[in-house]
């Protein structure tokens, strides 16, 4: 987790609307960094950056759909509030299958942008907790040698220690061996812990 | 006692001549203005009081008595005289004026002034005797005596008159009107010279005549008599085709007001320097002008609605004084109350100083035309209006973005002013700017509820100069949420020296709206990327503007070029097909065109243009 401040970027074509709201985020204390079309926070944004994006539904050249999708090919993944001045059915459908984390009509009420704002940081921050436990984890896992992944794999899917040795082909005792090997590389404190840290990187029954 | 062939004579004369009097003495009584017959009863008069002094002369039995009636017998000679040169001047305008004058002039001096001062008259100075003559089977008297040298004077103006008369009978007689030459002069002439020769006769006591000039002026008056009987028959003829003519004229103006009001058209004509009108009844039922009533410009001024009065008349001013024809129409207020509409053609009528006489012209009801014409204005206002609000129905997104956005930015800035001033030491300038951009936004609302009323509005159509590139990029600001939601990127290419048009700002925005909605119409199957429009404005013509909408869809088959403007017609799922159809009416109203065309080789895509003539100065 970086130690960067959560920021606010905003991208609305309408300047006295841009303007409008980020004057509203600031005096909340909410650093903002505007953007008056999609193309110039699309070239400037840095994905690594903390917070989220509030963004403009309707807005001439690209779509606020299309900004989302943009987003996710370079590998940013700030959660998406969408700005709209007529929410029709459909839009706000895809975009929240497109992960949109809230979804508003303008004329937008301070506290309802405020709270959505902060949801969607504190989602952020989730998320990064997230995928900085899942990079960990896989770090952990390049670690395991190929038979330690096997008996990871099947302990995880819940077998005993003697399923697993009938699975793998050998004795009850080296599967033993190889679990203890691999709560200790996994850092897992229980059987429960390792099957969270399995499931994390998409090891083990969903 | 035996009959008096003297007296009979005489009394004969003398009566035919009162006679003649009194016929034309009555013939000037009836019209003044005739006076040759007035000088011819005066001629007539005297020649019969001269008859009777003759008559008396012949009877006399004393030289004393003999010179007195002689000397006064002078006097009605003279007024006969001078009547019958009065006569040749007046009646047959001949003769040399320098010899009238003389004429007169000399008989004035020989007979009475040389007449009444020569002791006895101008012919004797003393008669002796009276001499017996017999005459007609009886004994008259003749003066006989000294002769009066003055006498000469007296026959001078004799010769006078003679040569008077031969030269204005020669000029009557070279002005073709032999008839007269011979009848008034000629007669003139003889019987004048018959008096002159017969005085002479008496005078030189050879012939034993009695004096009977009395006769042979009688001769004159009868000449002259025939002559103006003649005229007096011509006049009754004269009169009488007069009489038949005005009865022809009669009825064919009955006749061309009959076909006037069967037309229905009021024939009128302004006598200018009396200033009175002459109109067919018709006309006078048109203004509402009674009957008899005097018809002057002043009344048919006042018929006139009073908004109309002084346009009208500084028309009439301006035809009189300068190019003489006029067409106009103008509102006329009956006497009930209602409003008519006339129209009124006419022409100026000068004489040959060029001073205006008269005006005439017609005028007719053409009240029901005006009144379709605005029934029809209304129909087209109305459809127009219907297929505004249908065309706003449609783009009421973009509208409502247009609106949601300055009133974002206003509760947004509002919210953030408010979190300021809650603070403890709060940023006073940056509230004071919030405050004004709070100011602006609101207004830009402000225009845009102010537009879209005018748009639903079902005002009247006005007519005032508009600036088109500012109705261009206005009505492009209205579509700009509609524009973005269709994914269509507009370009404009506005000329710099776009002229001022002039129309109602509200209908040609209504015209703009549609064709550029169509035109995103036309591209919705498109590619986002090839969703382009453009929006030209160049100078058309003498100071109008072509405004034109190009888009890239698939242009409009060429049999159709013509037919998206008739109504109903549409390649549109939605939609009634009447927005072209509309958008054609109005622009025609406007004195414009509008046409379609594709772009051609190449260039995919159909245009869409109309022209709207530059306004007009003054208007």
């Amino acid at each position: 987790m970086s130690g960067r401040l959560p920021t606010v970027f905003l991208v609305d074509d309408e300047p006295e609307v841009l303007k409008a709201v980020a004057r509203l985020l600031r005096a909340e204390g909410v650093p903002v960094s505007a953007f008056s079309s999609p193309r110039e926070f699309l070239d400037q944004v840095d994905p690594e950056a903390p917070g989220c994006l509030v963004l403009d539904m309707s807005m001439p050249g690209v779509s606020g759909l299309e900004v989302q999708r943009a987003l996710e090919t370079r590998g940013c993944h700030l959660p998406v509030v969408f700005l709209t001045g007529r929410a029709d059915v459909p839009d706000t459908v895809r975009a929240m299958k497109g992960g949109a984390s809230d979804f508003l009509t303008k004329p937008v009420e301070d506290e309802e942008l405020l709270g959505a704002v902060r949801r969607a940081i504190e989602k952020d921050a989730v998320l990064r907790r997230e995928r900085a436990e899942e990079a960990l984890v896989r770090a952990r896992l390049e670690t395991l040698t190929p038979r330690e992944r096997e008996v990871l794999e099947h302990v995880v899917a819940g077998e005993l220690n003697k399923q697993v040795a009938g699975h793998l082909g050998t004795v009850e005792k080296t599967i033993k061996v190889h679990r203890a090997r691999v709560m200790e590389k996994m850092q897992a404190s229980s059987l429960a812990d390792l099957v969270r840290l399995a499931r994390r990187v998409g090891i083990g029954p969903p | 006692m035996a009959l008096s062939w003297v007296t009979v004579a005489w009394s004969a004369a003398i009566s035919a001549s009162l006679t003649l009097a009194l016929v034309n003495l009555l013939v000037w009584a009836r019209d003044r203005t005739s006076r040759s017959h007035l000088l011819f009863a005066t001629a007539s008069v005297a020649n019969a009081v001269f008859g009777a002094v003759e008559l008396g002369m012949l009877r006399a039995n004393s030289p004393g008595h003999l010179a007195v009636l002689l000397r006064w017998a002078y006097l009605p000679f003279f007024v006969t005289f001078c009547c019958l040169i009065g006569f040749v001047r007046l009646y047959l305008d001949a003769g040399r004026r320098w010899l009238a004058w003389a004429a007169i002039g000399t008989g004035a001096l020989s007979s009475v002034v040389l007449n009444f001062l020569s002791p006895g008259s101008l012919r004797f100075t003393a008669i002796e005797r009276a001499i017996p003559v017999r005459f007609l089977g009886e004994t008259v008297s003749v003066p006989g005596g000294v002769l009066n040298p003055w006498v000469k004077i007296g026959q001078l103006s004799g010769l006078l008159f003679l040569v008077f008369v031969v030269d204005a009978g020669i000029g009557v007689w070279r002005r073709g009107d032999r008839r007269r030459a011979l009848t008034v002069c000629g007669s003139m002439f003889f019987f004048m010279a018959v008096a002159l020769v017969n005085a002479a006769l008496v005078n030189l006591a050879v012939a034993r005549l009695p004096f009977m000039v009395t006769f042979t002026f009688l001769g004159v008056l009868l000449a002259m008599g025939q002559e103006l009987s003649v005229d007096v028959v011509r006049a009754r003829e004269l009169a009488r085709e007069l009489r038949a003519s005005e009865a022809e004229l009669r009825e064919k103006e009955r006749r061309m007001s009959l076909a006037a009001e069967a037309a229905e058209l009021a024939l009128w004509d302004w006598d200018i320097p009396d200033d009175s009108i002459w109109i067919t009844p018709g006309g006078r039922t048109l203004y509402g002008i009674d009957e008899g009533e005097k018809f002057d410009v002043a009344r048919f001024l006042s018929a006139l609605h009073v908004e109309e009065r002084d346009r009208i008349r500084c028309l009439f001013e301006e035809s009189v004084a300068g190019s003489g024809d006029f067409q106009t129409e103008y509102r006329v207020v009956r006497p009930d109350g209602r409003t008519l509409w006339i129209a009124a053609r006419g022409a100026v009528e000068r004489d040959d100083s060029g001073a205006p006489t008269r005006m005439y012209g017609v005028s007719f009801d053409v009240t029901p035309l005006k009144v379709a014409e605005r029934e029809l204005l209304q129909k087209h206002g109305e459809l127009a209006h219907l297929s505004r609000v249908s065309m706003l129905g449609e783009l009421s997104g973009s509208l409502a973005h247009e609106l949601n956005q300055p009133l974002t930015a206003i509760l947004s800035n509002a919210q953030a002013a408010r979190r300021l001033l809650a603070r403890s030491e709060p940023d006073v300038t940056e509230v004071r700017e919030i405050l004004n951009d709070i100011v602006a936004q609101d207004r830009r609302a402000g225009d845009v509820i102010q537009r879209l009323r005018q748009m639903l509005k079902k005002g009247e159509v006005q007519r005032l100069p508009l600036d088109v590139t500012e109705l261009i990029l206005e009505s492009l600001r209205l579509m700009r949420g509609e524009l973005a939601g269709r994914g269509v990127a507009v370009t404009t290419e506005l000329a710099a020296d776009m002229p001022v048009v002039s129309g109602d700002r509200v209908q040609l925005q209504q015209v703009l709206l549609n064709l550029v909605i169509n035109a995103s119409d036309a591209m919705a199957a498109l590619e986002p990327t090839d969703r382009r429009l453009l929006v030209r404005a160049e100078r058309d013509g003498d100071g109008g503007a072509r405004i034109s909408v190009s888009d890239r869809g698939c242009g409009i088959p060429a049999d159709q070029l013509e037919a998206v403007f008739e109504p109903f017609v549409t390649t549109k799922d939605a939609g009634l097909g009447l927005g072209l159809a509309v958008c054609r009416t109005i622009v025609r109203a406007h004195g414009g065109e509008i046409r379609a065309e594709n772009n051609g080789e190449g260039t995919p895509g159909a245009t869409l243009s109309f022209f709207i003539p530059g306004a007009s100065p003054g208007a």
